[in-house]
């Protein structure tokens, strides 16, 4: 977007029940595209897994690309009772990454707190029949029977689409899983818990490289956590985790075995006049993304996003606000639990915009280049196909204009937390609370 | 006083989600538990700031040294007011009459059934805040029930049990006997009429209920 070509977003599609009564187990907690675009993820808290698959376009009407379709649907974890801690084992998938595509099988890693699980997604279109010694329903026939010999073929069937959990890698993991990342060198991958970063192999289930340890010897000490950890795009060394204090971390596996000390530490001091009762916590980051470009990563803590330069540790170098207008009403937040809520962000395929979400079912995009941004709305009243989204804006203080909305007429029940870019296109996936909205640019 | 009691409701509230979050499914959450231990210092230290301001305006009562060896790590009361960044490592030179008397004001209340015997008779007629002073209900507060609490003045945290070591669900157990009183006002209960403690002494453990909950990050 640039110039006087701003994207205009449309309402594509919404998936999920339309009626307000929502079931815990249908509240969607990851959302995630493949490499390709073509597929998109989304892990719910009552441990199903939904992936959709994009249709191909059709070349004679091209006025709009391809609609999501279910492809397949698994449980991919249970809920599991710790004996040894009484404590109960949530099922809500906490993250979902992709594998790079490598034959014709799709895989993906989810992860609920406490046991990752390599899924393999296959199609299947056609079956071996005639079998010599087996009924087509598979009874076997006794044998005496068969007087004669065939050679059993393959024919056609129904597209039928199968998940199976190929390896899982459990029992690593003290604390609560919050970040999975493939490395680049799509043989390891990393996770990460409040305290501890794992390396692993995805072959290898029952040993795993702690790579990074911040638990105090002594408990009581305890100031920071992990909130977040990501692999680099390019170098397969890199990695960086992010902290409930707002630092970020870089780290460089071939510095050592364990990487407690970091290479580079990203911190910005913090702006003594926005200092209020309440400023520890919202400096917490709670997501962390690198741009596809590796070049830059960006942070999201409660009422901002920021971008960071690699190479420069003592600032980002581009900051925005989501939501500024909260800062002044932390303490009701604080008291009806929002403030701990975990947004996270995305890049689009260039890096030339962001995203990420809010309250009352809106969401925010902010262009880099054009220093814009925009405030949209997941909504079912905007559902017909190709209905241009109306920006939206939040009047915080003084006099309300007409189609602003005041800050304390949001719906704070009402919450994006999930958001993913397609890698490709201007196609974008909102989750709200059990709902997945596609939206599109408008194609002329 | 509107700070004090802002401080003490927010307290109050961080208390009661603290035991709710162990209710929840998969248990205490580590981050969720060190933001809120993180909302309860900051609220302490403006109630104690509060506090130490109020006395200020009083005859200053003479600082009541604690003999216990046993203190809480000292980092956390390092930081003397509110509009200090809580880093605590430089001290300002100006507060640090109040940085030292509040430091151990705080520092004596940590182990609140041991201290509180040798205390009660000697410093709780001077003055000093009998809010975070610890009672000596605390201990009595593990054998008998809640009841006492509630007989006390019925807006302040109730005294934490002496021992909240051990394994998780002693723990629970114990967080579960205490806040019994407490939670059946809910975290909306506000601070009624003003406390009786200022009149005569009780204690109000701000401090030991802050270690216990740090004991409960310990045991998780």
């Amino acid at each position: 977007a640039g110039g006087g070509n701003d994207i205009q977003w449309c309402f594509s599609q919404v998936k999920g029940a339309v009626d307000d009564d929502v079931a815990e187990a249908d509240i969607i907690s990851t959302v995630e595209f493949n490499h390709s675009g073509e597929l998109l993820a989304t892990g719910d808290k009552g441990g199903r897994v939904v992936i959709f698959q994009q249709e191909q376009e059709n070349k004679i009407q091209s006025h709009s690309r391809g609609e999501y379709n279910v492809y397949s649907t698994f449980q991919s974890h249970e809920p599991e009772f710790d004996y040894l801690k009484s404590l109960e084992i949530e099922e809500k998938i906490n993250k979902i990454r992709w594998l790079p595509q490598k034959n014709a099988a799709q895989f993906l890693l989810s992860t609920n707190d406490k046991t990752i699980k390599l899924w393999k997604i296959s199609e299947r279109d056609k079956r071996p029949e005639g079998y010599n010694l087996k009924e087509e329903d598979g009874r076997y026939r006794d044998p005496t029977t068969v007087t004669t010999l065939r050679v059993p073929v393959f024919r056609p069937m129904d597209l039928m689409v199968e998940a199976s959990p190929r390896r899982i890698f459990a029992n690593a993991h003290t604390y609560h899983i919050n970040s999975i990342s493939i490395n680049s060198d799509y043989e390891t991958y990393l996770s990460a818990d409040d305290l501890r970063i794992n390396l692993w192999h995805l072959e290898i289930t029952d040993r795993s490289f702690n790579i990074v340890d911040i638990k105090p010897a002594n408990m009581e000490e305890l100031t920071e956590v992990i909130t977040a950890a990501e692999f680099h795009p390019n170098s397969c060394n890199t990695f960086v985790y992010s902290s409930s204090k707002g630092t970020i971390r870089l780290c460089d596996m071939r510095a050592s075995a364990l990487c407690d000390r970091h290479s580079k530490l990203f911190e910005e001091p913090e702006d003594p006049s926005n200092r209020s009762f309440f400023s520890e916590i919202i400096s917490s980051i709670s997501d962390v993304k690198f741009s596809h470009s590796g070049r830059y990563m960006m942070t999201r803590d409660y009422l901002s996003v920021k971008i960071w330069d690699l190479n420069m540790e003592n600032r980002p170098v581009e900051t925005y606000q989501v939501h500024e207008y909260l800062r002044s009403k932390l303490c009701s937040l604080y008291e009806n639990d929002c403030i701990f809520d975990k947004f996270e962000c995305c890049w689009n395929g260039s890096d030339s915009v962001v995203m990420t979400g809010s309250y009352n079912n809106f969401f925010r995009m902010f262009d880099r280049n054009t220093k814009r941004d925009i405030t949209l709305e997941a909504s079912r009243e905007n559902n017909k196909p190709r209905t241009v989204l109306k920006p939206r804006k939040v009047c915080a203080s003084g006099k309300r204009k007409k189609d602003e909305i005041s800050v304390d007429s949001l719906d704070f029940n009402k919450k994006i937390l999930h958001t993913a870019w397609h890698p490709k296109e201007n196609i974008i996936a909102v989750a709200t609370t059990n709902n997945l909205y596609i939206f599109q640019d408008k194609v002329n | 006083m509107e700070v004090q009691k802002e401080a003490q409701r927010i307290m109050t509230l961080s208390v009661w989600k603290m035991y709710h979050s162990r209710m929840q499914r998969g248990g205490l959450r580590l981050h969720r538990s060190l933001q809120l231990s993180l909302i309860m210092r900051s609220a302490r230290e403006l109630y104690l700031s509060a506090k130490v301001e109020a006395l200020d305006l009083e005859a200053p009562s003479p600082p009541a040294r604690c003999p216990d060896p046993r203190l809480h790590p000292p980092r956390e009361v390092e930081v003397p007011a509110a509009c200090v960044p809580p880093d605590g490592e430089q001290p300002l030179p100006e507060p640090m009459d109040t940085q030292e008397e509040e430091e151990t004001l705080v520092r004596c209340s940590p182990r609140p059934a041991r201290v509180c015997r040798k205390r009660r008779s000697s410093s709780l007629s001077d003055g000093v805040d009998a809010g975070l002073v610890p009672s000596k209900k605390a201990r009595l507060e593990e054998q008998e029930e809640a009841k006492d609490s509630s007989s006390e003045v019925p807006d302040c945290l109730p005294p934490p049990p002496a021992q909240a070591e051990g394994a998780f669900p002693n723990l629970a157990r114990v967080l579960q006997r205490s806040f019994s009183g407490l939670l059946s006002r809910g975290p909306a209960a506000s601070p009624t009429a003003p406390p009786a403690r200022d009149a005569k002494p009780a204690c109000r453990p701000a401090d030991p209920m802050l270690s216990v909950l740090v004991r409960a990050v310990v045991a998780f």
